[in-house]
């Protein structure tokens, strides 16, 4: 069993708080991605999961071990670093074997485990070179190399595909998918890369100023973002928001107005008060170009960028907000025209005053 | 034709181009070089010109070849004072290497633990010896170990090591040590600095890798970062010995140009020093001199020269 | 790991006053005692100057007997002159050599390296000799060439480097609007080249001012000595005279003291900087 879950974990640096009140529990076999902007106190997180940071206040198990009083050595774990952080006066064997020193695992045990792993990660013919002899992306794999070996319960990555090119990083990205297929081991991910976080996660934990968001699988905060910060983190090109406000309330059907249209969507009873006002958010790719009759926004087209699969159609409403919608594939569309684009009430997502959604039957279920 | 024209104005427009002297070139290097040759490249070629001649009491001077060399190896009058100023020029070298090279070695490694505070004050202080200059380091410590004054007994008797002291300058069997260690003392700072910004450049992932690893403070100093700062020793030791074979100021502050008590603190400096001026009955000898400047001349490349090419190619220097 | 081993930094710092008070003793000691009378000099070395025991007596006679100020204006001048020299004819070269590729270009650098590996002192014979042919003995003229000559090449060195990090296309559009390369090194790398200064003032000023050495051959008289060799000279006089001794002790450190206390923080920057190449 390797489960890790956090209990009211805080940390601060002074007066300076990093995180706050986290409570997390991630299963045996996960794989967790932790997203969020720069500076969120993601990679502190994981710093502290791994044990090279100190908590301020909170517990932290794995494997329903108290682990906080643990080094990382004795907890199970290994970790992939930004830099790789591979011994630069090692070769690419004694850099995979290093930790096993320390273990006390005998020499032909070592020996077994650096070539399997070398033999998993294609690197047996790289075995005898030192770092600076290897490509980014060897680099790359000699630092997973050396997190296999240990055998550990948990893999904790941070970031560990910034470094490389967009080709390289993709392949990565399916390699590192496919280890977690095959080990079958408990994963937690660092990234600030929401295309990393939704194509490996099997759960996905937005962090935003040393706060948990949400946490959820990668469709269901697609879907049904809590709040403003998780609607716009999530989903490329980022969701619009315009403003409204509440014109009708009847029982949990209210009728949102805004940017000179309006529409019916249910929410949930008590959440909202005719008059309040609300954001709008429409992801770009739930529109449609046309469709003057129900929900639509017109507007003046701003510039068009042509992908050839599709188009991006960047208009300015006559409420003065900016909208982008994608359209599949081309379009006759050019600046300076005038847009409209149909909007299907079922697309919409409505967040009160204070950034939190209201969508009837959303929001709670993800409270776990 | 036309092709004919064209080809001789190209070729008439390279030839001038390539050949035309890069008079600013000349005009940005000539000072520098100048200066350097000069008053340094030249007088240490002639020193070495110089050690193959001698001169009498008229100042006429006629080439001996190597014989300066013979006198100051194997004559009784001269090879006794010189092999006991490089002996102890070696001890003065040893002392530092191990002493002064290994606190400082230590205070970088404190220095250099994360989140560490006042630590640029504690560098600023400690390396603040450093910068005076070594006659007024000579005449303090002078001052502080003369049993006269009495200030370094009361001190040792205040923590129960009263017995130790004696007059340590003045002993033959203490004085080299003593003056040794007095000048550890004041440049204990360098090597500080110099490993201190080597271990800060090793990155902080690549500690908390080791300490993933399994490694403890111990095992990442030993495999870690003693690995990485290998070429910093290298280079500490050969500035540590280029220093200490060229010494001079510290000894002739102390203990004058007899280096005593019988000459128990000479070095390769002061022996040199007195060649070339004389002192009490012997008269000074600027071509003897320029043969005990000429070994030690000799002495100090070799050592660069091992240092070259005996030990800097085997450190690889690591980029992050 | 850091933050994990609270008991251990309680250690590592009391290892560090420790030595900082090893490293500073010494020197508080000379500065206090030589304001204080030389019955509690011997009496109570370790005291504060107070009311009763506070003299100048031993400023007093420093001043008297010797030519302190002209002493202290001759390392000044020397220090001064040299460095200016040292940083303006070094940054000719160091651009020359860094940005120009010419035959010869790696050779020279060879050749000013034999400079900072090989002490200059070791030519001291021929020195001598030549600055008697010049008729500079006893001149401070003297020893701003040697020192001069002495700096350059580590001067050269941590300028090139420096010089090597200023952006190509700074020189690249000077040249487009057609200025000379006289102008280029005049009005675009001498300014830019002022950080660097530091590191190089570290390591030609430093010895320079502290030198015993060439002050002693060279200019040992005349009212020429610098200051090092001026309190040498004293202190050998009046070996005896405490308050004197110490007087001019502190006269020495004090000005050193202040300047680099003043100004550390570059020069320990610049160390570390240089260092790290």
């Amino acid at each position: 069993m390797a489960d890790v879950s956090l209990h009211g974990v805080a940390k601060s640096f002074g007066a300076t708080e990093i995180l706050r009140d986290i409570n997390l529990s991630v299963e045996d076999g996960e794989f967790v991605v932790f997203v969020g902007p720069s500076g969120c106190g993601k990679s502190t997180l994981l710093r502290i999961i791994a044990g090279l940071e100190t908590v301020s206040g909170g517990e932290i198990r794995i494997g329903s071990r108290r682990v906080n009083e643990l080094p990382p050595a004795d907890r199970k774990i290994a970790m992939v670093f930004q830099s790789y952080a591979l011994y630069p006066h090692m070769n690419v064997y004694k850099n995979m074997a290093f930790g096993l020193k320390f273990a006390k695992t005998n020499k032909a045990e070592v020996d077994r485990r650096v070539r399997q792993a070398a033999e998993i990660l294609k690197l047996t013919p790289l075995l005898d070179r030192k770092p600076r002899e290897l490509s980014g992306g060897q680099r790359q794999r000699v630092a997973i190399g050396r997190a296999i070996v240990r055998n550990p319960s948990v893999f904790l990555f941070d970031e560990p595909l910034s470094n490389l090119d967009a080709a390289l990083r993709v392949n990565t990205r399916l390699e590192i998918a496919k280890l977690h297929r095959d080990l079958g081991a408990t994963m937690i991910y660092v990234t600030h890369d929401q295309v990393e976080a939704m194509t490996l996660a099997s759960k996905i934990v937005v962090m935003n100023h040393g706060r948990i968001e949400q946490v959820g699988a990668p469709l269901e905060l697609y879907r049904h973002p809590r709040n403003l910060f998780v609607a716009g983190f999530i989903g490329s090109p980022r969701m619009n928001f315009i403003k409204g406000q509440v014109l009708r309330l009847e029982g949990s059907n209210a009728t949102i107005g805004f940017a000179g249209t309006e529409a019916i969507v249910n929410v949930r009873s008590g959440s909202l008060a005719a008059g309040d006002p609300v954001t709008v958010g429409i992801r770009p790719e739930h529109m449609e170009e046309g469709g003057a009759e129900a929900t639509s926004l017109r507007g003046t087209i701003d510039a068009v960028e042509q992908l050839g699969e599709s188009s991006y159609v960047y208009m300015r409403l006559a409420s003065g907000d900016d909208v982008i919608v994608r359209a599949p594939g081309e379009t006759d569309a050019t600046p300076g025209g005038s847009y409209t684009a149909h909007v299907p009430p079922r697309a919409l997502h409505v967040f009160d005053a204070a950034g939190v959604s209201v969508l009837a039957g959303r929001g709670e279920e993800s409270d776990g | 034709m036309t092709d004919l024209t064209a080809s001789q104005i190209h070729s008439a427009d390279a030839v001038p181009a390539r050949s035309r002297f890069p008079v600013h070139i000349a005009v940005f290097l000539a000072p520098a070089l100048a200066i350097y040759t000069l008053f340094s490249i030249y007088p240490l070629i002639d020193t070495i010109r110089l050690s193959l001649y001698t001169g009498d009491e008229t100042g006429a001077r006629s080439f001996v070849g190597l014989q300066n060399f013979q006198t100051l190896l194997s004559d009784s009058n001269w090879s006794g004072q010189f092999w006991n100023a490089f002996r102890n020029n070696l001890i003065f070298f040893l002392i530092h290497m191990v002493v002064q090279n290994g606190i400082g070695l230590g205070l970088a490694m404190l220095l250099s633990l994360p989140r560490l505070t006042g630590g640029s004050v504690y560098r600023t202080l400690i390396f603040l010896p450093t910068m005076l200059s070594v006659v007024i380091i000579g005449f303090i410590w002078q001052l502080i170990l003369n049993p006269l004054w009495g200030i370094a007994p009361s001190l040792l008797k205040a923590v129960g090591l009263g017995s130790l002291f004696g007059p340590w300058l003045g002993q033959e069997s203490t004085a080299l040590l003593t003056v040794s260690l007095i000048s550890v003392w004041q440049f204990v700072g360098i090597p500080m600095m110099l490993i201190y910004a080597a271990l800060l450049n090793i990155p902080d992932d690549l500690l908390d890798a080791a300490t993933v690893d399994g490694a403890g403070p111990f095992s990442v100093f030993w495999f870690v970062r003693l690995p990485l700062i290998l070429p910093t020793l290298g280079v500490v030791s050969i500035l540590t010995f280029v220093a200490n074979f060229n010494a001079f100021d510290l000894i002739y502050a102390i203990k004058g140009a007899l280096a005593g008590p019988n000459f128990s603190t000479d070095i390769l400096g002061t022996f040199f020093y007195r060649t070339f001026f004389g002192f009490q009955l012997q008269v000074g000898s600027p071509t003897m001199g320029a043969a005990v400047a000429t070994a030690m001349l000799i002495i100090i490349l070799l050592g660069v020269l091992i240092y070259l090419f005996g030990v800097q190619r085997r450190l690889q220097r690591h980029t992050f | 790991m850091g933050t994990t081993v609270r008991p251990g930094r309680i250690a590592v710092h009391i290892a560090l006053v420790l030595y900082t008070i090893l490293a500073l003793g010494p020197i508080l000691l000379i500065l206090i005692n030589a304001f204080k009378t030389r019955r509690a000099i011997f009496a109570d070395p370790l005291g504060l100057p107070n009311g009763q025991t506070w003299t100048t007596i031993g400023f007093d006679r420093v001043f008297a007997n010797s030519d302190f100020g002209l002493y202290f204006f001759n390392s000044l001048t020397v220090t001064v002159v040299s460095l200016v020299l040292i940083v303006l004819i070094g940054a000719m070269a160091a651009w020359a050599l860094t940005e120009y590729k010419f035959p010869g270009n790696t050779l020279i650098g060879l050749y000013l390296a034999i400079g900072i590996m090989v002490p200059i002192r070791l030519g001291s014979v021929s020195i001598l000799r030549m600055m008697v042919e010049l008729n500079l003995v006893n001149t401070l003229t003297a020893l701003i060439l040697v020192y001069v000559a002495q700096g350059l090449p580590l001067a050269i060195l941590i300028l090139g480097e420096f010089i090597q990090q200023i952006p190509k296309d700074l020189r690249d559009a000077a040249r487009c609007d057609g200025v000379s390369e006289y102008r280029i090194f005049a009005s675009i790398i001498l300014p830019l080249i002022s950080p660097a200064i530091a590191t190089v003032a570290v390591f030609t000023m430093v010895p320079v001012w502290n030198d015993l050495w060439f002050p002693l051959i060279l200019a040992p008289g005349d009212g020429k000595q610098t200051i090092t060799l001026g309190v040498q000279q004293f202190i050998g006089q009046y070996v005896t005279d405490w308050n004197a001794v110490l007087a001019s002790l502190t006269l020495a450190i004090a000005p050193v003291l202040v300047l680099y206390l003043l100004f550390s923080r570059y020069l320990v920057r610049g160390l570390t900087a240089g260092a790290v190449k």
